[in-house]
């Protein structure tokens, strides 16, 4: 009785240990871009490794290529739903108007500013002085710059990195599944990890106005959220980071008080 | 994979280790790796054939990008090309497949990568006294490329974390099926594979700095220098501890480095067993010297705004052993103008006294001889300091200041 007692645990438990967690932030004033804009993405940054039967992820080079072109492919998808041109680089001399140092100075100083988002929007540092101000971070004048430069009116980085739990990590959660029947209950060792953020720069203003992080993962081994080397997974990850992009507070009350009260938020 | 890597892989690490690890504080002493079998494991133009390695060298292709392109690269073709063609000359059978980046990072450390681009940090041009011992460094990174250092620790991590995970899982499930706690054998365990990790990286290293010695005794450096480096990097660390009240770290099981005393002895006994007597070596002080000529005063402005008065004393000392200059002068003035403490004034005015006497003595050290002066009384003097330094540097950025204290 017990034992089945456990084993019911054991089911809930599986059902509840598994998850996909988005959290976005927007500029006040940002709406979504809609219709006839041009994106810039700068070399999506995508890695597909496999999780060793210890934990360590190990990169696997077959893996993140077709993860690479399935993720490239579905926000082109995405993108030309919402009406915009997407240009897509891979390589820094790929932009014609900038030298490959302009964009890579461009896009470590975005890094230095997600960082920072990070930091003080999602680890719990939060900054007094950016309270209820939506999100309050700009790239400055070379990204005014590089979009005068090139003719875009936003750039987009983005970074997933994938781990897939390897045949070994899964007979391990196995392991410990069965164990749940004696008494010493394991399953969820940990399996899939996936991390994915995207950030969004206004490159009129220079500003950052849209961040989006998505971590999917699973603590059973075997159980998936997603696969970035599949089409499906690639898809499905977009819409998960770019598919719910919502306007930041101020531009939903402007929204509102336009001649058309019948949208609803 | 660097000559001495900073402590962060450890530190976290050690947050799963348990802390009652943390007594176990021994010398960690290791049987010496021979030279004689440092056979290199990879020949001219390897590319990896494996799942796991060319993963690894996947991964790499945008960190060399981002090097390549890192706006603390020291842009200095002279320099660039000197070391390249160093690595070449020192690099074994993968000589010509190296790549090597100088970076502007005021400490002592290089560090080569799983694909073979290597990173030496400036502050090992400022350390290294002649181009044998600089040598000495670039054949230890070329080693651990030649021993395939990377892939085999990556292997032996994996290995034995999976090792773990299935024994704590096999010792949970069996011990709950035979009735008995086993958790803390498997916090043992894990302690033992943590410690087990650093040992097996103690040893890659080890395997590197005798690689290392072989590969410089070869082509014509005499061997000894990399012992040397060690006996250097021991007096800095002493004197910077002793300055701060401190004790110099001295090795312990957590380290992934062989601990520096060790390694000096080491090279010590390697370098012993592999001079041919009769052989000319020959350490190439000048040629050295002559190649960062152009950038030895930003190395030493570099390390002495460090704010380590201590290591910095100890290092212009240590140059100086190969005779003193105006711009070594200058820098130990600095040293105590900035450490500022009772008596430091006095000492600094005189060691820019001592380097105005030196036909090399750079423009800032009439300058603040000149402010020396100035304070002293000695307004003439101070003038002619000043207007020297306007002479030296005409686009000084407080040229207005020192006009007007010119008079």
């Amino acid at each position: 009785m017990l034992k089945r007692g456990i084993a019911v645990a054991a089911a809930a438990s599986v059902a509840l240990s598994a998850c996909v967690q988005t959290r976005q932030f927007a500029d006040t004033e940002f709406t979504p871009p809609e219709g006839d804009y041009k994106l810039l993405v700068l070399r999506p940054d995508v890695s597909v490794g496999s999780l060793t039967t210890g934990g360590m992820v190990e990169p696997r080079a077959d893996w993140t290529d077709p993860a690479r072109h399935s993720v490239v492919d579905a926000l082109r998808v995405q993108q030309a739903g919402r009406g915009g041109k997407v240009t897509i680089v891979e390589h820094r001399n790929e932009v014609p108007g900038v030298t490959a140092q302009e964009l890579a100075d461009v896009e470590r100083l975005n890094f230095a500013v997600d960082q920072s988002i990070v930091l003080h929007k999602y680890l719990g540092d939060y900054l007094p002085t950016k309270r209820g101000k939506g999100l309050d971070w700009s790239l400055g004048a070379d990204a005014v710059r590089l979009g005068q430069k090139t003719g875009y009116d936003y750039a987009l980085f983005l970074h997933a990195e994938d781990a897939q739990a390897s045949g070994g990590r899964i007979a391990l959660g196995l392991l410990g599944l069965a164990g749940c029947f004696i008494g010493f209950c394991a399953p969820n060792v940990g399996g899939q990890q996936q991390l994915d953020y995207a950030s969004l720069v206004d490159l009129k203003t220079g500003e950052v106005v849209w961040f989006n992080v998505v971590q999917a993962g699973s603590e059973i081994p075997g159980i998936k959220f997603g696969d970035l080397r599949t089409p499906a997974g690639a898809t499905q990850m977009i819409d998960r980071l770019l598919g719910r992009m919502k306007p930041g507070k101020d531009a939903i009350k402007g929204h509102v008080m336009t001649p058309e009260p019948a949208s609803k938020h | 994979m660097c000559v001495r890597c900073d402590m962060l892989t450890r530190r976290s690490l050690l947050v799963g280790g348990g802390a009652a690890a943390a007594a176990l504080h021994t010398g960690a002493a290791q049987a010496r790796v021979l030279p004689q079998q440092m056979v290199p494991l990879v020949g001219p133009g390897y590319r990896p054939t494996e799942r796991d390695e060319q993963g690894l060298w996947k991964e790499m292709d945008r960190v060399e990008e981002e090097i390549a392109g890192t706006n603390l690269l020291i842009d200095n073709p002279r320099i660039g090309h000197y070391l390249q063609d160093l690595i070449g000359t020192v690099g074994g059978p993968a000589a010509k497949d190296f790549r090597i980046y100088l970076l502007r990072i005021p400490e002592f450390n290089a560090m080569m990568f799983p694909t073979g681009f290597a990173v030496v940090f400036s502050g090992l041009l400022l350390r290294m006294r002649n181009e044998a011992q600089l040598a000495g460094v670039i054949a230890h990174e070329s080693g651990h490329f030649l021993r395939r250092h990377m892939i085999r620790s990556w292997r032996d991590q994996k290995r034995k974390t999976d090792i773990l995970a299935i024994g704590a899982m096999l010792a949970g499930v069996g011990g709950a099926g035979a009735g008995v706690y086993l958790g803390d054998y498997v916090q043992l365990a894990q302690l033992g594979t943590i410690l087990t990790l650093f040992q097996y990286s103690r040893a890659m290293e080890a395997e590197a700095d005798a690689m290392g010695a072989k590969l410089i005794a070869e082509t014509g450096y005499p061997p000894i220098e990399m012992s040397n480096i060690w006996e250097q990097l021991i007096g800095e660390e002493n004197a910077s501890a002793r300055y701060r009240g401190k004790h110099r770290h001295r090795g312990s099981i957590f380290d992934t480095h062989p601990s520096e005393g060790s390694r000096m002895v080491d090279l010590k006994a390697d370098a012993a067993e592999i001079t041919v007597p009769g052989k000319a070596y020959d350490n190439h002080r000048a040629r050295y010297l002559t190649t960062i000529g152009p950038i030895r005063q930003m190395l030493l402005d570099d390390q002495v705004k460090l704010n380590d008065p201590g290591a910095s004393q100890y290092l212009i000392e240590t140059l100086a052993q190969d005779g003193w200059n105006g711009l070594l002068r200058f820098y130990e003035g600095e040293v105590w103008r900035l450490r500022n403490r009772d008596g430091d004034e006095l000492r600094a005015g005189q060691s820019y006294a001592a380097a105005v006497a030196y036909p090399d003595a750079p423009a800032d050290a009439w300058r603040w001889h000149g402010i020396t002066l100035m304070k002293q009384g000695r307004t003439v003097e101070a003038k002619a300091a000043f207007s020297r330094y306007l002479r030296m540097k005409p686009d000084a950025p407080d040229d207005a200041w020192v006009r007007q204290m010119a008079g």
